[in-house]
């Protein structure tokens, strides 16, 4: 009988080897005691635990093949049934509840005309003072002096500030388109 | 040395460059302009932190000007309007200040405060940057002293019957309830100007800048009418669409036996939530308005209201209207009274007078004892 190779030992130590293989080797590590002193040196190599390695591959293969179970699980058949499921209905009719509430209380308005879109030139009064839009470029032409200060606008293109000042003097300002 | 020289000019070229990008004092820039024969003469301006600064090439003039003025007339002054100017063509460069509701007796000296922002552009002249000129003084008799550019006159006589209307309708409840029953009429005003609707506001001339996407549809205007009013709303349409309003129509009737040379119309929007709100004030004169006794005239603006309220665009549902002012031909001014305006409902939409403002400051920095006196005086 001849001793099998370093390559078949090895093979053997990780369980890798075939039926027959296996056979062969289990029997002369049986009968050649140096051969199973060897066969624990290959069995434990410093840098490279085969057991674990086999281990861990395989335990890696069980996660690739539970993933992708459950993929499979994600995209089933029915997917059409339960998007019009009861329970799916349900919140639908819900979210169209919340839709149309909304749209009644803000009853949403197209936006505001943006200010100056033709290049004209605009006066704004806002709470913050009376401003001159020309061409998108806004300037503040007078800013709130008073917290009781009234706006009123001119439709010949005028705006107008009522206040009374720290002396007790009304002082009305008026400013023009042109 | 050549060296330190040649750095120190362009330490001083950088320093220069800088300083002219940055704020101006007005120093000597703001020219007084008030005539020879003026009925009040300038006592002191102080010019305060008024400044100029660049601003593309445009001047940005912020004015925060304190005039002392004199009433070096024999009479009492009830108003006076000043005309301020950077330049007058393009907007922005002209504002006016006026100060109604005084009562200025003769040698006795009263302020101007004129605090608002002007532009010039930059290529203009050497002159003063701002020219400040007189417009109009009002006196008690409802005379009136100045060129009038502005329309000051109608619009301190307008003012001075407010006044006059305003202090009767307290004094009648001083009268008739005492400080309490003022106190009480004094805490309804306060009330009502708190729960005034107040909607940002914005006017344009000229075509439309509305979005498309609102349909434009024309809205008949519904009137107001006042008993004894000289002239009554007939008629009127103005187009909405979306937030915006614009193009007011409206055709009055002169109902009296005078020729009126201008009428104001006040102009309510109502919003979807039924809130209503003065808009603007539509103004009719000039030559190509002819109001003869009996006649019917048109009243119209080429011109556009955007409403919006906190940055929103506001729906308009419904347009009023009223007649605000008439001026006939002889200077004479009438306004609605005080029951008309009740009677109407619009106390708690028309924004308060200028007196009434005045009349109302004095109630919360004074009281109502206070009150009672000023009213008194008149």
């Amino acid at each position: 009988m001849t001793h099998p190779s370093e390559t078949d030992l090895a093979l053997y130590a990780g369980q890798d080897l075939g039926w027959l293989g296996r056979r062969e080797c289990r029997r002369a590590v049986q009968e050649f005691a140096a051969v199973s002193e060897s066969l624990a040196d290959f069995n434990e190599l410093p840098a490279i635990s085969w057991n674990r390695l086999a281990n861990e591959m395989k335990a890696n293969i069980h996660l690739g093949l539970s993933a992708g179970e459950c993929v499979r699980r994600e995209a089933p058949v029915g997917t059409l049934a339960r998007a019009f499921s009861a329970r799916a209905l349900t919140a639908y009719a819900g979210a169209m509840a919340v839709l149309v509430a909304s749209l009644y209380l803000q009853r949403p308005m197209p936006p505001a005309a943006p200010a100056a879109a033709n290049g004209s030139t605009i006066l704004r009064a806002t709470a913050n003072g009376i401003e001159l839009d020309q061409g998108g470029h806004a300037l503040s032409l007078l800013h709130e002096v008073s917290d009781s200060v009234t706006y009123s606008a001119g439709a010949q293109g005028s705006m107008r500030a009522g206040y009374v000042d720290a002396d007790g003097h009304v002082t009305i300002n008026d400013v023009y388109v042109q | 040395m050549m060296f330190m020289s040649s750095r120190f000019a362009i330490l001083f070229v950088a320093a220069l460059a800088a300083s002219y990008g940055q704020d101006r004092p007005l120093d000597n820039s703001v020219k007084i302009n008030l005539p020879p024969d003026s009925p009040v003469t300038l006592i002191s301006a102080n010019l305060g932190e008024s400044h100029a600064s660049q601003r593309g090439s445009a001047i940005v003039l912020d004015l925060d000007v304190a005039l002392t003025l004199r009433n070096a007339s024999p009479n009492r002054i009830r108003g006076v309007t000043v005309l301020v100017a950077a330049q007058e063509v393009t907007p922005g460069g002209k504002a006016s200040v006026s100060v109604p509701s005084l009562d200025v007796a003769p040698n006795q000296n009263f302020p101007v405060h004129i605090n608002l922002r002007l532009l010039r552009p930059m290529q203009m002249g050497n002159g003063p940057l701002v020219q400040v000129s007189l417009d109009g003084v009002l006196f008690q008799d409802f005379s009136f002293y100045g060129p009038n550019r502005l329309d000051s006159r109608r619009s301190m006589t307008a003012w001075e019957m407010e006044a006059q209307r305003d202090r009767k309708y307290f004094k009648s409840i001083l009268a008739a309830h005492g400080v309490d029953g003022l106190k009480q009429a004094m805490l309804e005003c306060l009330s009502r100007e708190a729960q005034r609707p107040r909607f940002d506001v914005q006017v344009s001339r000229g075509p439309s800048v509305s979005s498309a996407a609102s349909a434009e549809h024309n809205v008949r205007f519904a009137f107001l009418h006042f008993p004894g009013a000289p002239v009554e709303p007939v008629a009127g349409w103005a187009e909405i669409a979306g937030n915006e309003a614009r193009n007011p129509r409206i055709d009055v009737r002169n109902l009296t036996d005078r020729q009126v040379r201008y009428v104001e119309v006040g102009w309510i929007l109502t919003d979807r939530q039924g809130d209503q709100f003065v808009a603007a004030s539509v103004p009719a004169s000039g030559p190509q308005f002819n109001l003869k006794a009996g006649s019917t005239s048109r009243v119209l603006q080429d011109t556009a209201l955007h409403i919006s309220k906190a940055g929103g665009p506001v729906s308009i549902t419904g347009v009023k209207g009223f007649i605000g002012q008439v001026e006939f031909a002889d200077g004479t001014v009438w306004i609605p009274g005080h029951d008309s305006l009740a009677g109407a409902q619009l106390l708690g939409i028309l924004q308060p007078s200028p007196e009434e403002q005045r009349l109302m400051d004095l109630y919360r920095k004074k009281g109502p004892k206070a009150l009672a006196e000023e009213l008194n005086k008149f």
